[in-house]
């Protein structure tokens, strides 16, 4: 309570030199605002790179691939009965085969798109924030319905102008390759399907120009396309082997959680398969920012040392212009301490004060150059917002921890001074 | 004060030595300066500036240290107090008043005195009311708001009487607490220490070299020449 007395002292001290506090504590704003923006920038960075991929749900995402296409006779086929298999792995939520192709063409009226088909399971849900990618209707219906969810690009490509309009109305997919038949004939045959619009998906930042003209269909439509089949069967027939046996090229495993995704892609890989996860790049990526944070940060705090030693210089001028002042205090009962916890709660108070207007500061100049940063990606045809820099909460509390920290540090040796002043020799110079 | 208790020496110097180091050579500013001072006593300390008599307030208050010799309070010898007990000493035993008043500048004449308080830990009402309480006696409450560049040098000087006596301490050492002010004025700030003496029966050692004035108000004076005490004897009041 006495102590808390004379912190209200030393803070109404700081009343008297509004100029030179000011200045102090505009040199730890200054610190503390580069600290919290380049880490902002760090953090907005890898955050910008990372999204996309949580958003779909990629990270808990295995890609089952058999070995070397070469050596295929050597591996286990990737047929459905091992996707079977993988999929009663513990933490599996979905395992079926990655149908991709590319060029296919889609068309209503007398509009059509070339795209890029993808097939998704219809049973399973898409992952948790990849609901948001839906920018208009819903995923598939259960059942064997045909049925479709345009990317944004394409269903404009469509001529639908308002990505809801898509919804329930019917497009056909023409479709055309090699169907393996018996042992070595191939049949070439050509279908259009009618699929039902049930959805419009739209991807978040940076790959929504790449991806968002494609359209995502149900493996089990997918599968009827005809010459979804023909690749590997050619390839095994040209093994000399029976290519009615032949498995998929690729396949998905997608785990429930993203701890899942190491022991379930050990298990895959014992069962004979090549594996590639996303998670692992991510990891390697993740290495290379906490290097970036690190140093980025780094630069941040020399800025907020080097205020430090103005709150020294301050401080020790102070200590210098109250020397008598010092000495009347000790002379009415001041002891060592008051006068040290009050040097040092002036220290911490421009800390805290600067620590404040650097927040500010910095949040207002990431602003500005994330609205120029945004004007100028819009010239280049990037429509999405980019959110270049980001500010948890956890940083900017340690911001302002390490602001109050280093200023409560750089008035340690003012303060002592004060305190180790002999009221003697304080008292008599006049 | 009881007289049984006014007999006991409440302050006691012995062989009270002070030199300092100035360049090469050494300066006494103080030579073996033996004194008694009783309870409730007030005792006046007569000599020219540089006779040492500043430095013997000081070590009286604990601000310094003596390098021969000793100051014994209450039969305590201040040598042996840590310097925690010592600050403990100036808080609650001492009030000092100044030739040159030694005000904070920036602090009104009210926070001022209540400064004194907040070091011995009394603040909030208390500390107001103390505060107003020792301004009153001083006959300053329509000054209080004032700083002290707006206040006269026997305001400020009853400014600083209040500051000294705000925690009501035993022991009032004044430092040629009129040096500075014109002999009304003076006057004025010797009467209220007398006052406050009488009323509040605190010991008060006072330094001077007004002869005359130290001779009006003290029970006895003491004359100090380059660090000696040369002569003592009781003063007819």
């Amino acid at each position: 309570m006495r102590m808390w007395r004379i912190v209200l002292l030393a803070l109404g001290g700081l009343r008297r030199t509004p100029l030179r506090v000011g200045l102090t504590a505009l040199g730890v704003a200054i610190g503390s605002s580069a600290l919290v923006s380049m880490v902002a920038f760090a953090l907005g960075i890898q955050q910008q790179t990372e999204t996309p991929f949580r958003t779909l749900g990629l990270i808990n995402v295995i890609r089952v691939m058999p070995k070397g296409d070469k050596d295929s006779a050597h591996g286990p086929v990737l047929d459905d009965a091992a996707l079977e298999r993988m999929a009663a792995l513990p933490g599996v939520e979905a395992a079926y085969p990655d149908f991709r192709i590319r060029g296919i063409k889609i068309s209503r009226g007398g509009k059509s798109a070339s795209v890029l088909a993808i097939g998704l399971p219809r049973d399973v849900p898409l992952p948790g924030t990849a609901e948001e990618v839906l920018v208009a209707g819903d995923y598939f219906t259960p059942g064997t319905r045909p049925e479709a969810i345009l990317g944004r690009q394409a269903a404009h490509d469509l001529g639908f102008d308002a990505p809801t309009d898509a919804i329930g109305s019917t497009v056909k997919l023409e479709t055309s390759g090699l169907s393996p038949g018996d042992a070595k004939t191939f049949t070439f045959e050509r279908r259009d399907i009618a699929v039902t619009v049930v959805g419009v998906y739209d991807l978040p930042n940076l790959m929504a120009g790449r991806m968002s003209g494609a359209v995502l269909l149900p493996v089990d439509l997918m599968r009827q396309i005809p010459g979804i089949r023909s690749e590997p069967a050619l390839e095994r027939l040209m093994l000399g082997r029976d290519p009615t046996k032949a498995g998929y090229s690729e396949a998905t495993v997608r785990v429930r959680r993203h701890t899942d995704v190491a022991p379930v892609d050990r298990a895959v890989q014992a069962m004979g398969f090549r594996t590639r996860t996303l998670l692992s790049r991510l990891e390697e990526m993740r290495t290379f920012f906490v290097f970036m944070d690190v140093l980025l940060a780094a630069i941040g705090a020399v800025a907020l040392v080097v205020a430090g030693l103005g709150i020294i210089n301050t401080l020790l001028i102070s200590v210098l212009e109250r020397y008598q002042e010092i000495g009347i205090c000790k002379a009415i009962g001041a002891s060592d301490g008051d006068l040290f916890v009050l040097f040092l709660t002036e220290a911490g108070a421009i800390g805290l004060i600067g620590g404040l207007c650097g927040l500010a500061l910095g949040r207002g100049v990431c602003w500005v150059l994330e609205t120029a940063i945004n004007a100028y990606a819009r010239t280049h045809g990037i429509t999405a917002h980019l959110d270049v820099f980001a500010f948890p909460l956890w940083l900017l509390t340690a911001t302002m921890l390490f602001s109050v920290a280093i200023s409560v540090l750089a008035g340690v040796y003012p303060a002592l001074r004060a305190a180790r002043t002999d009221p003697i020799k304080a008292l008599r110079r006049e | 004060m009881s007289s049984a208790e006014g007999h006991e020496p409440f302050i006691e110097t012995r062989g009270l030595t002070r030199e300092y180091r100035v360049g090469p050579s050494i300066v006494r500013a103080l030579g073996e300066v033996s004194l008694n001072v009783r309870r409730g006593e007030f005792l006046a300390v007569l000599g020219v500036s540089g006779s040492g008599k500043s430095t013997l307030l000081h070590l009286l208050g604990g601000l310094d240290t003596p390098t021969a010799g000793s100051v014994l309070i209450a039969g305590r010898d201040l040598a042996t107090f840590t310097s925690y007990e010592r600050t403990v000493y100036r808080r609650t035993v001492v009030g000092f008043v100044f030739q040159s008043y030694y005000l904070v500048p920036s602090l009104t004449a009210e926070e001022n005195v209540a400064l004194a308080l907040t070091f011995q830990g009394t603040f909030g009402r208390e500390g107001r009311r103390r505060a107003d309480e020792a301004i009153r006696r001083v006959g300053l409450e329509r000054r209080a708001r004032h700083r002290p560049s707006q206040l006269s040098g026997g305001e400020q000087q009853r400014v600083a009487l209040a500051r000294a006596i705000v925690h009501t301490p035993p022991l009032l050492l004044a430092d040629e607490p009129t040096g500075n002010l014109d002999r009304a004025t003076a006057q004025e700030v010797i009467s209220l220490v007398q006052q406050i003496h009488r009323d509040l029966g605190t010991t008060v050692v006072m330094v001077t070299h007004d002869l005359e004035m130290a001779s009006r108000v003290a029970d006895r004076v003491v004359h100090l020449r380059d660090g000696h005490l040369v002569e003592e004897g009781a003063v007819l009041a």
